[in-house]
């Protein structure tokens, strides 16, 4: 019943947002759509954690990496609609969009938020296709958002690669189903109904069905070298976007790629699954450190950080034992610390207009408070001690070194030239001469309680763990 | 229906590939896209006259008028709007992409791709022409530098999953046939406004225009 209540709320509003005239209705409607959303995710997960698997309709299933998904899905859900709002209005007074673009920006917000749910709990597995590829297309207005030719072309590349992408991991997801035509169950394929069929799943298919299903929905998550539309897209998003884009669709994407991973590893064993695994991810670690290290933007930098992140959770996922409980925590805090730095990033562009990293000087004098939060989410997501960040990659190292120890000295190489290739990026933002033309002043306090609010939830998790959340990570652990 | 009527209508699907990988104008491409797509109907039809399912019935009544009717006016509607009468060129020459094409053809038919061929021993032959299709499909869109025809070649990717689903007998239930169907729908539509926001702001369909995206 919450599930339905979350997707219905969220269309309705979506809905409601196109009819409605006031922007303050439109604001006041969408917050409660997310805090609603917020809610009942919460409930939903403290279910999973005490009963197991939630599946209150057919249709609908929710397992403990589900219901983590999906807190972190409407936590940051929640947090980006608060921050929309004074970004928006700033955007507003600046002249950069109108009362059109701002009630299309909440529809499609509202719209890409309840495909996100329903393509985490769909039990389909052609249903949670369907709503992934509905993602593509609600981001895809709000990639060209500014309506700008670069806009435009980011938000094409966006559409063309990733249609291509969904396309092969529909391939790869039909193949799956040839365990379930040779019991001459043709129809509905839940993810349950796959996993009990696996035996009669051809291993050599499963091999290839795999494939298609990791390049498929990896192009989603962003993993090297499917990762080309990724710094175009959120560069030209509005940054409340990118936030959602790499702190909720990314796991969302992961996700369904691990739920492949249990059928497949069913089939052949967990040794293909994982050397995939390995290899996408120390690829994207890679090529995201040496971009990083010369980057000139200060939002295509934090894209290739999510790559770079979404190539560590990969590595951990494939050297499995202690790395998954490692990865799945990376999952989280990465998701969080992503919102703190693409909403501190937004403040800086409302006040330098650019989001060049040679444009923004002496920011720490400028903004003190938003300059704070950049550099506290930038020790987060380099694994700087005492953040859990910290804690995750050495568990997934130190899980590598004994099976793989050459990919995990590379790994820790490029690791440490993100950091520096990082720094040197925020020295020359932060700690330089401030430029006399910037007035000196924080924009708006709503500006900074929703970075400030999620850092505080990293900092917290980093040191203590909720027992339901505990139990939901050792059970998605044992199962993964 | 027979096996060589069958093989027929897959090769139907084939030369339309073809023919959109060697045409030089867009009205042509939208044609073949809609005998393409007549082609995967008639074979949901055939599939209904076999089983006498009616949800099947429905399936195939729907993909006539999504993918026969509305694609195709559609993109006639932007080629005459726009004035899109040429298609934009190959990053290959002629030469080169007929090579490619017979080369991605081979390998489709090759040992490599037994496992999926063989899935029904029956339609070995029909399921070496879909992957080709797919192969196919997908060397279209990378090689073309019009958006239009990028287009198509998605949708062109699309029916080729679905022949390959068909031979394969990989069908999903009519309901998720049915989701699957708007969601292509919604995805011409939204892929068509963005047709025109490109045209808007480049006066031209060549993706090769748009280089503003710079670090």
């Amino acid at each position: 019943m919450e599930i339905i209540f979350i997707i219905t709320t969220l269309i309705i509003t979506a809905l409601l947002n196109i009819l409605i005239k006031r922007r303050f209705v439109i604001e006041f409607f969408s917050i409660i759509a997310s805090s609603v959303a917020l809610f009942e995710s919460i409930v939903v997960a403290l279910k999973v954690s005490t009963a197991g698997v939630y599946s209150p309709f057919v249709f609908f299933s929710v397992d403990s990496l589900g219901a983590i998904v999906m807190l972190i899905v409407a936590c940051v859900g929640f947090i980006t609609t608060i921050y929309s709002v004074p970004y928006l209005r700033q955007e507003t007074a600046k002249g950069i969009i109108g009362f059109t673009r701002v009630k299309q920006y909440f529809a499609l917000l509202n719209i890409f938020l309840a495909a996100m749910f329903l393509a985490i709990t769909a039990n389909s597995l052609v249903f949670a296709w369907i709503s992934i590829e509905a993602t593509t297309l609600s981001t895809a207005f709000l990639i060209s958002f500014y309506d700008k030719p670069s806009a435009i072309e980011a938000a094409w590349k966006y559409l063309i690669i990733n249609s291509i992408g969904l396309l092969l991991g529909f391939f790869g997801t039909l193949l799956y189903f040839t365990s379930m035509s040779s019991l001459g169950e043709n129809g509905f394929v839940s993810w349950q109904s796959l996993l009990a069929n696996t035996i009669h799943l051809d291993p050599l298919i499963a091999k290839i069905a795999f494939i298609f299903v990791l390049i498929g929905y990896g192009t989603k998550v962003g993993l090297v070298p499917m990762h080309t539309w990724k710094p175009d897209a959120y560069s030209k998003a509005p940054n409340p976007i990118g936030a959602l884009l790499s702190g909720a669709l990314l796991p969302v994407a992961f996700i369904v790629i691990l739920r492949f991973k249990i059928i497949t590893d069913m089939v052949v064993g967990s040794q293909f699954s994982q050397n995939l695994l390995i290899i996408f991810g120390i690829l994207s670690i890679a090529v995201a450190a040496l971009i990083m290290f010369n980057a000139r933007n200060y939002k295509r930098l934090l894209a290739y950080s999510s790559i770079e992140n979404a190539g560590v959770m990969a590595l951990g996922f494939g050297f499995g034992g202690l790395a998954i409980f490692a990865a799945t925590m990376h999952l989280i805090y990465h998701s969080l610390v992503k919102g703190v730095m693409f909403f501190s990033s937004g403040n800086l562009l409302l006040k330098y207009n650019s989001d060049k990293i040679n444009n923004i000087k002496g920011a720490l004098g400028v903004v003190p408070f938003t300059s704070i939060l950049f550099i506290a989410g930038f020790l987060v997501v380099t694994g700087i001690p005492p953040f859990g960040i910290f804690q995750t990659k050495m568990q997934i190292l130190s899980a590598g070194i004994q099976l793989h120890p050459v990919t995990t000295i590379i790994t820790l190489f490029f690791m440490t030239l993100v950091f520096i290739g990082f720094l040197k990026h925020i020295v020359s933002m932060f700690f330089s001469q401030k430029p006399e033309n910037i007035p000196v002043g924080e924009g708006n306090i709503w500006l900074i309680i929703p970075p400030l609010t999620l850092l505080v939830i990293i900092i917290i998790l980093s040191f203590y763990t909720p027992p339901f959340l505990y139990r939901l990570i050792n059970d998605a652990v044992a199962h993964y | 229906m027979n096996i060589l009527n069958l093989q027929f209508l897959l090769e139907i699907v084939f030369g339309t590939i073809i023919f959109l990988h060697i045409t030089k104008k867009n009205f042509g491409a939208a044609l073949s896209y809609g005998l393409q797509s007549l082609a995967i109907t008639i074979v949901i039809f055939s599939s209904f006259f076999e089983t006498g399912s009616m949800p099947l019935l429905f399936i195939a009544i729907i993909t006539f008028i999504v993918k026969v009717i509305i694609a195709p006016v559609f993109f006639i509607k932007l080629i005459q709007k726009h004035e899109l009468t040429f298609s934009v060129s190959t990053y290959l020459n002629m030469p080169l992409t007929l090579i490619i094409i017979a080369i991605l053809t081979f390998v489709a038919h090759s040992q490599k791709f037994v496992p999926l061929t063989g899935i029904v021993p029956a339609n070995q032959a029909l399921l070496s022409l879909a992957i080709a299709s797919i192969f196919l499909s997908i060397f279209l869109v990378i090689n073309r530098k019009g958006a239009l025809s990028q287009i198509i070649g998605i949708l062109s990717l699309e029916n080729s999953i679905v022949a390959f689903t068909i031979f394969a007998s990989l069908e999903q239930s009519p309901m998720l046939q049915l989701g699957i169907i708007f969601n292509i729908f919604i995805w011409l539509v939204i892929a068509s406004v963005f047709i025109s926001m490109i045209y808007k702001h480049f006066g031209s369909l060549d993706i090769t225009t748009m280089n503003n995206l710079k670090d």
